[in-house]
Order: C-alpha cells, then structure tokens, then sequence
C-alpha cells in the first residue's frame, strides 16, 4: 500500500473524520495490526476526531507517526485543536460526562480501547490528546 | 481575490454580479469594449473564413474529430461558433454575453469534451485572430495594442467562466450521485410478513441516521411490522455517536409498539462496544441475519418446517 510513516489530516467537517478513518484504516493495517487492533484504533481515531469537529471553534489536526521498536510496532495519533479547551481533563474523563448532550463515553471508551493516553489542555488555548496502540510484531 | 473567494457559497458558479466584480478586477473598462467594437467590421469581414479554418483544424485530429460525428452537428456548430466569435467584438458584454460563456462551460461538460481542448482550441482561435489585428492597415500601432489587450482580457474572462460553470456541472453530478448512493445504501425491505429488514452499510453519520429512521418508520408503519432486523454486517466500526443514533432509531421504532433486532453483530465489533463502555443489554442483538430472523419469527409464533412437504408461512 506504500503508506507513510508519518502523516497528517485536516479536521473541518463530518466529512474529514471519514476521511481519518479510512487513513487510519490503511496505516494501521499497513504497519501490521491485526484486525481487531485495527477495529480498535479506528474506533479510537472515530472519537477523537470527532471531539476535535464537535469541540472545536476552529478546526483541527490529526497527526500520526508508525513507532518501531524491538518486537513491537506502535501507531500514535496526536489531535490537536485551537477550541475552548477542557475545564477538568479528570471529570472529562468520566464515563457519561458530556457537554455535548452525546453519550459522554468516548474519552473514557478511547482510554480503555488504547495503550496510552495523554491529554492536555487549557482554558481557551485547545486541546491536545496523544494515544499510542502497541502491537506484536508477527 | 474576493470573486473567487465566493465560489465556497455560489457553489463554483458565478452569479451575475460577480462577474462585474470580476470584469473590474481584470480592469475590462469602457475603452476596452470600444476597442472591441472597432474590431467589429475585421471580424465580421473574417468570421466565415475562420470558422472554417477552426473547424479543419479540429477536424485533423482524432481527439477533437470524434466530437464532429455528423454533418448535421458540423453545419450546426459552425454556425455557433460564428455567432460566438462576432459576440466578442460586439461591445455588449451584459448579462446575454455572461449565459452564454456559462452555457458553453455547461454544453462542453454535458457532451463530456474536456477542459483541456476546449482551451487548447481558444489558443488556436489566437492564432488565427492576432494577426488580422497587427496585419490590419485601419489600425495604428497604439490601436493595435490596445485591441490585443482587449481581446485578451475578455477572452480570459470568458475561459473563467466556461472553466467554473465546467466545474459547476460536475459538482452537480456529484453531489447528485452522492445523495443516490445515500439512497441505495439504506434499503428498507420486508423479508416477512411482520418482518422488515435494514442493512446498514458503511458510516452512520448525522445526516444518513436522519435519513434512515425516517424510512425505517414509514416501512413499520406501511407493512405493519411488529419486528425490524438492522443489519450491522456492513458498518466497519461503531464509535459513540454511531451507537447513539443506533439508540435513537431503536427508541423511535419502540414508540411505534415495533421492536429492533441488531444483526450481524461481528466479534470485533462486540469488543469495542464493550471497551467503549456502551451498554446494549435492553437490546436484542445477533451475530447474522439469519440468527435474527429465527428470533423474529419465534416472536410472531410463527414455525417453519422443513421440506418434503411445503414450507409453512404465515
């Protein structure tokens, strides 16, 4: 498939998280991911894509980079976004915390889909979420 | 470049108005539409001899010569091309001109001649043009100068608007293909009677849900069914939002005294609605159709048997 190791995508519209997905898709694929550690970070990048389009005043960015190491290959994915920020990441982080009348089970559903998360954020500045997803190397 | 800056809100066409703006930031002025007009009499004296030059040239090549099928569309473009042509010099560039440069832009779109010859052939038209201005005794050099300049500025005003109404039309067949598309992959059948099915393929988005609950209910509604089967086999991943417009449309079919089956349920699918905390516990869910539609007929009481003598419906 000839995928990069490092990339990034533009998040506007509805239409942009489509278009995260299906890259995310090829890359983790791509990279070696089985099937439902694709499924997982793919549902991962569906979240967190759409955070930054509901959230987000102005528009934002995924940026994504294949990790190598020893045995282990890792896909990490950085959104970032120039919104209102998060008043309180841990409350953010609660299961049914929402300020977007949605489920409010994203944050705490891509936490427990992901190996690695790293939110920070602040007031009025934006919002930056890191997640990593390790994986055998087969 | 404010003109084109409209074309997000316009839709890549140019309205009317816009074109002055356009006409103003090219500075096509008064002098440049009499300097056309003194055009007029070397056009008109020239027109037939270039129509028929043009329509030779197009005529010797295989990639413009399959345009010109027939001698009916040959005499009756000729005639066109004529009229354009001394529209150019004609001094009037109002809102007549403006349709009919969108109108060729749309033609050229519709019977599928590419952008690219449609200016490839402008350049050859150029060619035949300029020298009847700079081998022309009525003009002196400055007039000379000033009708090019002329020329070129409308021409080039011309090419945009032939090349956004070009790009309108495909953006029509887009976006037309795209809410057929839309239409197709929502399909609403009754697979019994009392049993509706909706396979769901590909994303559910805001827009798609919207589309798909309100045909959902109707097919309830219209076949009276107490069971509908959604069918998830197609839908590559589930996140929150999707799962809540899941939610929704089952919320909506139980007000009407209906009750949903989600199929096709796949394993990886199962562990990342777990993993993302979503609890469908109240809702019946089936890792295929067919798995579905066994618990849909044994709610309806309805037994079927097995070969050798007939298969019992309803």
């Amino acid at each position: 498939m000839g995928c990069e190791n490092t990339g990034e995508c533009h998040i506007g519209s509805e239409g942009d998280i489509v278009t995260c997905r299906k890259v995310i898709r090829n890359v983790a694929t791509a990279a070696g991911f089985g099937m439902t550690d694709v499924t997982r970070i793919v549902t991962a990048v569906s979240e967190l894509a759409r955070n930054v389009y509901v959230h987000a005043e102005s528009t934002g960015m995924m940026r994504w980079n294949i990790l190598q190491q020893p045995g282990k290959v890792g896909i990490e994915l950085i959104f970032e976004d120039q919104g209102k920020g998060i008043a309180d990441i841990d409350q953010a982080m609660e299961a049914g915390f929402t300020t977007a009348n949605s489920m409010g089970m994203g944050l705490s559903g891509v936490k427990r889909l992901m190996d690695e998360m790293l939110i920070s954020s602040e007031l009025g500045v934006g919002t930056t979420v890191r997640v990593v997803k390790w994986g055998r190397i087969k | 470049m404010p003109y084109i800056n409209s074309h997000s809100n316009s839709r890549y066409i140019s309205a009317f108005d816009k074109w002055q703006e356009q006409k103003d930031f090219v500075k096509f002025t008064k002098d440049d539409e009499e300097a056309l007009k003194k055009m007029h009499p070397t056009a008109m004296k020239y027109a037939d001899d270039f129509v028929e030059k043009l329509y030779e040239h197009l005529m010797s090549h295989p990639d413009t010569k399959r345009f010109l099928s027939d001698e009916k569309t040959l005499n009756r473009l000729k005639l066109a091309q004529k009229a354009y042509f001394l529209d150019l010099t004609s001094g009037d560039y109002g809102e007549e001109y403006f349709n009919s440069r969108l109108k060729v832009g749309i033609v050229h779109q519709r019977i599928g001649l590419p952008p690219r010859i449609y200016m490839t052939t402008y350049c050859y038209y150029m060619q035949l043009i300029i020298p009847t201005i700079y081998g022309n005794p009525d003009f002196d050099a400055e007039t000379a100068n000033a009708i090019f300049m002329a020329l070129y500025k409308i021409i080039n005003l011309d090419q945009e608007l032939a090349i956004s109404a070009y790009i309108h039309a495909t953006d029509e067949v887009i976006s037309r293909q795209s809410e057929e598309i839309m239409e197709m992959s929502t399909p609403v059948i009754q697979i019994w009677d009392g049993v509706v099915a909706a396979p769901i393929i590909g994303t559910l988005d805001s827009g798609r849900t919207q589309q798909f609950m309100e045909r959902l209910l109707e097919k309830i509604v219209e076949t009276n069914s107490p069971v509908a089967l959604v069918d998830i086999t197609g839908v590559p991943q589930i996140d929150t939002a999707t799962a809540q417009h899941l939610i929704d449309t089952i919320n909506a079919v139980k007000l009407l005294g209906s009750q949903v089956i989600i199929t096709g349920v796949r394993p990886v699918i199962a562990q990342t609605l777990v993993h993302l905390g979503i609890d469908l516990t109240d809702i019946i869910t089936r890792p295929s159709m067919a798995a579905g539609l066994k618990v849909a007929l044994d709610k309806l009481s309805i037994k079927v048997t097995d070969m050798s003598k007939t298969t019992q419906g309803s």
